[in-house]
């Protein structure tokens, strides 16, 4: 259908006021990514619409022409405009310099000029071919260049839509919402020009692009105010996981399923000796030891040592398959964790065990096979001491087989057995302590870290004990996958001052507690996922409660540090 | 206040709680105009029209829709311009600041929608129509908004620039109140049109000064160099009064060298001896709003003047 002159020249003229209205609204949200291009998109449209409005309205031919001449600048702003929008919103701007704006810009710069320069040349012609009875001018414009700026802007539209399109897929509602605003925005002119140049859109001569664009403002006024373009923006989404990757503390190599290395962060290539330019595009199997650590199917368990001696480092690589939607295999991830403390720290602990387990048993049973052939009060005092000592180092001891437990792996043994292993120990050690037991029915598996935490309860609770009938009360309860060990004694209870120093989690020369068992309790229960806690009990004494889940349940692994 | 009414049992009681009710809410939804009307700058547009009708008058020119246009500009520049320095016009302003930052999103799309509307209404006049409405914008983006200084640390905004800042606004202004009901009409530039455009030059540069006398700490701290800020409110008062009396004799002479009929200077003298009595005001008066909406306000009593007078002949 063939719309009337005054309802085209109607519409055009609300495609300008909207187009400004939408323009003054984006111009007010700078500098947020996008803002900057959309105004010039929406300014290029208004003024090619309103380029034809004074087409239609000048009395001289002349004048018709040199407005539809003038008509070219806001034609050929659109598509740059539009690209530029789209490569900034989608957070892909860095792709935008100075060099990559004037090559967009250099076609439609060619376009206006040869547009302006019309009647000398025939690669663009803008000429009078008809005059209507009311007036009306009919104008045709073509020529080679014509088809090369209309293919360029066809072109810069799709380079646009594909970004934009990639945010229809968003999980955000609002950036679906925008992202399907704007490629109607962008399509519905498109889409008109095309059928207006293939000549299936019939008009009164009048290029209905401009009118179209009203429809776009609408779309792009929609994105700005119902869908918070400006407000909710995807920009960030994409750089910031390209900065996770390059600025990871891991290092992390992409290889696809070619074996070729498609990506690898600064930090992967800082440990591997690699230059990053030089290893994209390159077979891993040339830089990397495609055997060993870097195995796709997960390789052996052997950490990947780079450097020798003092400065060698450790990386425990870990392997993830990239896979399509459909679950085929894309490529692999390995990623470099650095486990060098670790493995130091664990070395250290193992020298501190022997010296805790073999030198100072040896050495303390010498001081107290010599206290016992002197004799006598201060020899008693001498080996009472020398017990002390021996303690202690066992209680350190229990310290690092915690810590060992915790990074070898998560041993286990059933609730019951543990805890008569306990009581058993403690019974024998403070036989004048009545010990009472409440067992549940259930008798899960439970880690062994366990029974360092419950030894350490139970002893703690016999031995400040001073009463006439000391009593220990040990109830377990096992609900919902997690066990709950409750130790209530009637004893002196814990000094405040010592569980303020076990809240606070670390001790200074000032302010330290008197013995390390409570710090067992504390380190067992959260290698164990679980917590503790701590009551008064009536009419004397502590209520411990200890919580956490049974073995093989979600949650209790061996949490190495 | 109301409850205490509503418990009275007698009828009457009920029959004047209801009328106390009608008249506080007559009295309430008065107070919420005038808040909207002198908040969002609504009330210049009333004064802008009015502005390019007395252009109509003195030049003779037919109806056209740039009073419209004036208004809607009017509206987008100085709403928008409220919007934009919401936050800094807290401490001089705080009422007008709060209602602003209230209705931030509704007055942003309605400046905005009234920009688009006179845009697409002055195409109608023509391009030198859409060029002088395009004008105000344009003027607005060098003069308040941080567009200029994104160009380079040499850049500042207009806004902060002594004289400058007010003689943009006036220039943008005149050029819009007299050249858009021209451009519509398709009136050629003549003597009286160059006198009116003097005017309102001169007469829009000392309304723009008498509101920063309010501003003058605000401005100060943000270096916005203006003439109270300069010059202090005293030698402000008498810049005023001296751009004043130079209006007076530029009237004047445009009446005894022809170009002015004796109806319209009369008008217009009536309207800057009303000016000059306001200029005392300024830096004694604490009533800053009142006083600047007194000085926009001279523009109406200029137009009913006109239309007495111009009844009476």
């Amino acid at each position: 259908m063939l719309l009337p002159t005054t309802t085209v020249v109607l519409l055009l003229y609300a495609s300008v006021a909207i187009g400004v209205t939408a323009a003054v609204l984006a111009w007010r949200r700078r500098p947020n990514p996008g803002t900057g291009p959309l105004v010039w998109l929406l300014v290029g449209q208004s003024w090619w619409s309103t380029c034809i409005l004074f087409t239609l309205s000048a009395d001289a031919v002349g004048e018709q022409l040199l407005w539809t001449k003038l008509g070219w600048i806001g034609v050929m702003i659109v598509p740059v405009a539009w690209v530029l929008f789209a490569l900034e919103y989608t957070g892909r701007d860095e792709r935008i310099t100075r060099r990559s704006v004037v090559a967009l810009s250099v076609v439609p710069a060619l376009t206006v000029l040869l547009a302006l320069t019309a009647p000398s040349h025939d690669l663009l012609y803008v000429r009078v071919i008809d005059r209507a009875g009311d007036g009306l001018v009919l104008i045709e414009q073509g020529g080679v260049w014509y088809v090369v700026a209309a293919v360029y802007t066809y072109l810069l539209g799709v380079v646009g839509i594909i970004p934009i399109v990639g945010v229809l897929s968003s999980r955000a509602a609002a950036f679906r919402g925008q992202s399907t605003a704007l490629v109607v925005g962008i399509v519905t002119p498109w889409a008109t020009n095309v059928l207006y140049n293939l000549g299936i859109l019939p008009s009164a001569g009048i290029d209905p692009t401009p009118i179209a664009f009203a429809v776009s403002g609408v779309a792009y006024l929609s994105a700005i105010d119902r869908f918070r373009m400006f407000g909710a923006n995807p920009a960030p989404t994409l750089r910031a996981r390209e900065f996770l990757f390059d600025h990871i503390h891991e290092g992390a190599i992409v290889v696809d399923e070619n074996g070729t290395i498609v990506d690898i962060n600064e930090t992967a290539a800082a440990v591997l000796g690699l230059d990053v330019d030089r290893a994209l595009g390159t077979p891993a199997a040339e830089l990397l030891p495609t055997d060993g650590a870097f195995r796709t199917d997960g390789g052996d368990d052997d950490f990947l040592i780079v450097g020798s001696d003092s400065t060698s480092r450790s990386y425990d690589v870990t392997v993830t398959g990239i896979t399509d939607r459909h679950g085929r295999t894309l490529g692999h991830v390995f990623t470099l964790h650095e486990v060098t403390q670790y493995l130091r720290q664990q070395q250290r602990l193992t020298v501190l065990n022997r010296v805790l387990r073999h030198n100072i048993r040896t050495e303390t049973n010498i001081i107290y096979g010599y206290a016992d052939r002197i004799g006598g009060r201060n020899a008693d005092t001498i080996k009472r001491h020398t017990t002390n000592i021996v303690d202690l180092s066992e209680k350190g001891r229990d310290a690092i087989e915690l810590f060992e437990d915790a990074m070898d792996g998560d041993r286990t043994q059933s609730l019951r057995e543990l805890l008569d292993a306990c009581l058993d120990d403690v019974r024998e050690r403070f036989p004048n302590v009545s010990f009472r037991t409440e067992y549940p029915e259930a008798d899960p598996p439970v880690s062994d870290v366990f029974g360092v935490v419950v030894g350490n309860l139970l002893e703690n609770a016999a031995a400040h004990n001073e009463g006439e009938t000391p009593r220990v009360v040990v109830t377990a309860e096992v609900d919902d996958g997690r066990l709950r060990v409750r130790v209530a004694d009637d004893g002196p209870g814990i000094d405040e001052y010592e569980l303020g120093v076990l809240e606070s989690g670390t001790e200074t020369p000032l302010r330290h507690g008197s013995g390390i068992g409570l710090w067992l309790v504390k380190w067992g229960t959260e290698i164990l996922d679980g917590s503790v806690s701590f009551e008064r009990n009536e009419p004397t004494g502590t209520v411990v409660t200890v919580t956490a889940p049974v073995a093989g349940s979600d949650g209790i692994r061996p949490d190495v540090p | 206040m109301a409850s205490k009414t509503n418990e009275s049992t007698v009828a009457t009681g009920h029959a004047v709680s209801r009328r106390t009710g009608l008249t506080a809410s007559i009295v309430d939804v008065g107070y919420r105009t005038k808040d909207v009307l002198t908040y969002s700058s609504a009330y210049l547009v009333f004064i802008a029209m009015i502005e390019v009708l007395t252009v109509h008058a003195v030049l003779s020119l037919p109806v056209n829709p740039a009073p419209v246009v004036v208004g809607l500009v009017t509206f987008s520049v100085y709403a928008g311009d409220r919007i934009a320095d919401a936050s800094s016009d807290e401490p001089a302003s705080p009422e007008r600041s709060a209602f602003v930052t209230r209705h931030r999103t509704l007055l942003s799309v309605l400046t905005a929608i009234a920009y688009g509307v006179a845009i697409a209404v002055s195409i109608t006049g023509g391009p030198l129509a859409l060029a002088i409405t395009l004008l105000p914008g344009a003027f607005w983006i060098l003069y308040a908004s941080d567009w200029l200084p994104t160009l380079g640390a040499y850049f500042k905004r207009l806004k902060e620039v002594l004289i400058v800042n007010s003689a943009i606004v006036a220039g943008a202004w005149a050029i819009a109140v007299v050249g858009l009901p021209m451009a519509f009409a398709d009136a050629s530039l003549t003597p009286l049109a160059g006198v009116l455009f003097g005017y309102f030059f001169l007469d829009t540069f000392v309304n723009t000064e008498i509101p920063n006398v309010r501003d003058v700490d605000v401005d100060e701290a943000l270096g916005v160099s203006t003439m109270p800020v300069v010059f202090g409110i005293r030698r402000t008062r008498r810049i005023l009064y001296a751009l004043d009396l130079l209006l007076v004799a530029f009237v004047c002479l445009a009446l005894f060298s022809g170009v002015l009929s004796v109806t319209f200077a009369v008008a217009i003298l009536a309207g800057l001896a009303y000016a000059l009595a306001l200029a005392w005001f300024v830096g004694r008066s604490d009533a800053h709003g009142r006083l600047a909406i007194a000085g926009e306000a001279k523009h109406l009593v200029v137009f009913a003047l006109i239309l007495v007078l111009s009844a009476g002949i």
